[in-house]
């Protein structure tokens, strides 16, 4: 078995496909009319484009309550590998990207924490 | 600009507040309770949240909206639900915001997908609780059933 698809549960899908995309630099895989919602995936420029994120509407009061517990805790629900994390996050802070974390040494990782205005943290992180 | 742990808190704190049905309490009374000051309010919870606290909470109302009129609920009733004053304002905002009329939504999501008003809760034995939660007319004669 293979790993395919993950997803990020998001408030509103519209909001996220534009912060995915022009903000952070992914490209839409899939946008799919779903009834009321849609099925939408992005893939990295960078990364294999068979390797999906699904942006989850967090419709269900369970996805919602997961969703805020973790960022009032402060725990990113998801890590992006950069290659040059210092200039990446200066771009995203310059496209107006609010950080909780500037990058930082944690042991063998250099990481940063991002808000990504849909309800969630995410992480960057380079092995360095 | 950075996002502490305290101001992230605070901020979480305002969305609840704001996502609270029927709140009628205004924007400033709400950055007061959440401890944010009013003055930068509006600009940390959009840098934070992507919308406004205005814009942020009319998109709750109509993400409820929406799923009351999926649910067949008709558009009278969501409009009183919500607490607008006039079926006229319910339906300019609702449009403006999902790009097209309530009662063309309905008809629209109603006509791809069902979604039950609410789901059987008796329960019955085997066959009995098929004919109970099938539809009307779900089979054609008694016999198939």
């Amino acid at each position: 078995m293979k790993i395919k698809l993950t997803s990020i549960l998001v408030d509103d899908q519209d909001k996220a496909l534009r912060f995915y995309t022009e903000v952070l630099g992914f490209e839409t895989k899939h946008d799919i009319p779903m009834g009321e919602f849609r099925w939408i995936t992005v893939i990295s420029p960078e990364g294999r484009d068979d390797l999906e994120l699904a942006l989850e509407p967090n419709a269900n009061p369970a996805a919602k309550a997961f969703q805020k517990a973790m960022f009032e805790q402060g725990i990113p629900v998801a890590s992006f590998e950069s290659s040059d994390l210092r200039a990446e996050a200066d771009r995203l802070q310059r496209a107006g990207v609010v950080f909780t974390k500037p990058p930082t040494q944690a042991g063998p990782v250099l990481i940063a924490v991002f808000v990504d205005t849909c309800g969630n943290l995410l992480q960057l992180h380079q092995q360095t | 600009m950075r996002l502490d742990d305290d101001l992230r808190r605070r901020l979480s704190l305002a969305r609840d507040l704001l996502e609270r049905e029927h709140a009628d309490t205004s924007l400033g009374q709400v950055a007061r309770q959440a401890g944010v000051s009013p003055h930068h309010f509006i600009r940390l919870f959009e840098a934070a949240f992507g919308a406004t606290p205005h814009r942020y909470r009319t998109g709750v109302r109509l993400a409820r909206a929406r799923r009351l009129l999926a649910r067949g609920a008709p558009v009278t009733e969501v409009c009183l639900e919500l607490g607008f004053s006039s079926l006229g304002s319910f339906s300019a905002l609702f449009s403006r915001y999902v790009g097209e009329p309530p009662s063309r939504y309905q008809r629209r999501i109603r006509a791809s997908v069902q979604v039950p008003a609410d789901l059987a809760r008796h329960f019955f034995p085997g066959c009995l609780s098929l004919l109970g939660a099938l539809p009307r007319g779900a089979f054609r004669n008694f016999q198939e059933a």
